[in-house]
């Protein structure tokens, strides 16, 4: 049968009943923009949790820090608990324990000053000594993690900048002083002077110190809170500008012999009233959430797709089934069976095609639309995503197809339901 | 020669038998009438005889074909190229015109649709039936019944049913529609076989059988 053939026979067929469409494959075309809007926004979603969640503290390590909570040289009420050198030799005695990577504050006020879009920039800062145990393999093949003081006239200060830490810049000074955001890759390489001794609200009786630094890395290690700089340089300086202190570490990162042993070593520091933290807590916590949030997104979209497929599959098969006694007609007069299950078919799956093509576009464009508002009504948003809206083509266009094929099925498969009732039922008033 | 052959037809409903083991040979050309009272079973017959209704006991051969050896498609093919209708109740489809009706079977038949055009507006021309665009639900009960015998009668069909295809039209226009089926059947050679009551189409006929008790009675 050629096109135009097709054509006349849907063009005569369908007089009249144009208006019998409009309401199954508006559900059809309601049912493939809320799919992939719920799809598209859900996965945005998770990918913002996922973003603010992810860890990457390996299974086998325990993050150790003091009960109350320490930024820079500001430290909070620790109920006396603090992570000596005493604690740390204790802790790498456990059996269970293989290394134990100290970190430290630099316990002085600090800033920093460079460029920024070709203008001035100054922050105060918190350096932390980590060790390069703590940067791993990956990192260390192109950084040399190791400075003194002494290296300050021939070599730059290595930094490795926590990505948190850039967020925060994002979210909050960038924004509100209409600053450039900064991307992890747009920074690596940026040089800067940072200034030992002396800040915006403080400066220590000592000469300050200044040295030439350079953003070597980032890192999502969440046992990075502030601005990495090797761990021996802090040691020095703290020892330089507070001679009399005793080294206390802001934290302490075991690793354990083995993933199973994290448990027994997490109760032994809890025991010394320390805190330890593992990624299976995060990880678990992290699951939860956006596990939580997945499910009542797809209970949701399942829901509505559910409903709305239904609708237009019932009306869909209600219109064949009002129309029993013309299918009765063509077949009476010797029209081929085959014949009139192809054109109708057909007719269903161009129609729902279209719609769901339609139905997906318009989906696009309002997950497109919410994730734009989204973003730019929150700062903190757009400084960890690009987009609210994921479009993983290849599950769109599975599910429009489940959707499609469904919807044609159905119906085909109850055309020909009507196609062996006997004729002279379906000519029956 | 015989264009349809039925031997010991029989048929029930609910246990009650309308026909009762009928025998029945329709000639080439011929215009067979049959009569009867209502409720006999005159529709039910050409039913069978248009291989609409299945479930019947005996044989029926159309054009040679034995219609219990044929499957859907088959049946489907020998409805197309040997038999028209005309139903009692016309059977159109009111959101077409006059001439998309007749021709909608060979428009979903994949036939020659030009010819078939062509040949619609000349049988709905000498039935008079207007060919505008006009939908079937606007047209008078008499035009109607035009409409479907026009459409019985657009694939040049062997055997013409027709289920008292006069019964909407005044006298006149009753003399006309057998007037024109009359040429038509000469011209084609087409048999038809029609429940007819009136007197002047009885007439008109060859033979005129009675389904009576079951069985066909031959009164003239």
């Amino acid at each position: 049968m050629k096109p135009s053939e097709i054509h006349l026979a849907l063009h005569l067929w369908n007089r009249g009943h144009w208006r019998d469409y409009i309401f199954s494959q508006g559900m059809l075309f309601t049912a493939s923009l809320l799919l992939i809007f719920f799809i598209s926004i859900g996965l945005g979603v998770q990918n913002v949790l996922d973003r603010f969640l992810s860890s990457d503290l390996p299974a086998e390590q325990v993050r150790v820090t003091p009960p109350g909570m320490q930024a820079g040289f500001f430290q909070t009420e620790t109920g006396g608990m603090e992570i000596t050198e005493d604690i740390k030799v204790s802790l790498e005695e456990l059996p269970l324990v293989a290394r134990v990577d100290p970190q430290i504050f630099a316990h002085m006020p600090a800033y920093l000053r460079g460029h920024l879009g070709g203008q001035p920039y100054y922050t105060d800062i918190t350096l932390e000594g980590v060790t390069s145990e703590f940067l791993g393999d990956s990192l260390l093949e192109s950084i040399d993690w190791s400075y003194s003081l002494e290296d300050s006239s021939r070599k730059l200060l290595p930094v490795v900048l926590s990505e948190n830490l850039l967020l925060l810049y994002n979210a909050g000074f960038a924004e509100s002083n209409n600053l450039l955001g900064l991307t992890p890759d747009g920074v690596i390489g940026m040089e800067c002077t940072v200034t030992l001794g002396r800040s915006s609200i403080a400066q220590l009786d000592h000469t300050p110190v200044t040295v030439r630094a350079r953003i070597e890395a980032t890192s999502r290690n969440m046992n990075l809170f502030a601005i990495g700089v090797p761990f021996e340089f802090v040691d020095q300086i703290n020892f330089l500008f507070l001679p009399e202190d005793t080294r206390r570490y802001s934290a302490l990162v075991i690793t354990a012999v083995s993933a199973e042993d994290v448990p027994s070593i997490v109760r032994e520091v809890e025991e010394t009233g320390l805190r330890a933290e593992t990624r299976r807590g995060i990880a678990q916590k992290a699951e939860i959430l956006v596990g939580a949030v997945t499910a009542a997104l797809s209970a949701l979209a399942a829901a509505i797709l559910l409903s709305a497929l239904s609708s237009a599959i019932h009306t869909l098969v209600n219109d064949l089934r009002n129309r029993r006694f013309a299918l009765g007609v063509l077949i009476a007069l010797g029209t081929p069976y085959d014949r009139l299950a192809m054109i109708f078919s057909f007719q269903i799956f161009f129609m729902s095609m279209v719609t769901t093509i339609l139905g997906a576009t318009l989906g696009c464009l309002l997950a497109w639309g919410a994730s734009s508002t989204l973003l730019s009504l929150s700062p903190t948003l757009r400084a960890a995503v690009d987009t609210l809206a994921v479009f993983p083509v290849g599950w769109l266009a599975a599910g429009l197809g489940v959707m499609l094929a469904a919807s044609t099925g159905i119906a085909y498969v109850f055309f020909r339901k009507i196609l062996s009732t006997p004729v002279t039922n379906l000519l029956r008033p | 020669m015989s264009i349809i052959q039925a031997r010991e037809i029989s048929r029930s409903f609910e246990g009650m038998e309308v026909l009762s083991g009928l025998d029945l040979t329709v000639f080439k050309g011929e215009f067979l009438a049959i009569t009867g009272r209502s409720g006999v079973g005159k529709s039910t017959l050409l039913s069978i005889l248009g291989t609409h209704d299945r479930d019947f006991n005996g044989n029926l051969s159309i054009a040679g074909n034995d219609t219990r050896e044929l499957k859907s498609s088959e049946l489907a093919a020998l409805r197309r190229e040997h038999l028209g209708f005309v139903f009692q109740d016309f059977h159109l489809l009111p959101s077409l015109t006059a001439i998309e009706n007749v021709i909608l079977p060979v428009v979903f038949s994949g036939g020659n649709l030009e010819m078939a055009r062509s040949h619609a507006e000349d049988v709905l021309k000498m039935l008079s039936v207007r060919t505008d665009q006009t939908k079937t639900s606007l047209l008078s009960r008499g035009e109607r019944q035009r409409v479907a015998v026009a459409r019985g009668l657009v694939n040049r069909p062997s055997i013409l049913l027709a289920d008292e295809p006069s019964a909407s039209l005044d006298e006149e226009s009753e003399q006309i529609l057998f007037n024109l089926l009359d040429e038509t059947r000469k011209e084609q050679g087409f048999a038809v076989v029609a429940v007819v009551h009136s007197k002047g189409i009885l007439e008109r006929a060859d033979r005129i059988l009675e389904l009576k008790d079951g069985i066909l009675h031959e009164t003239i």
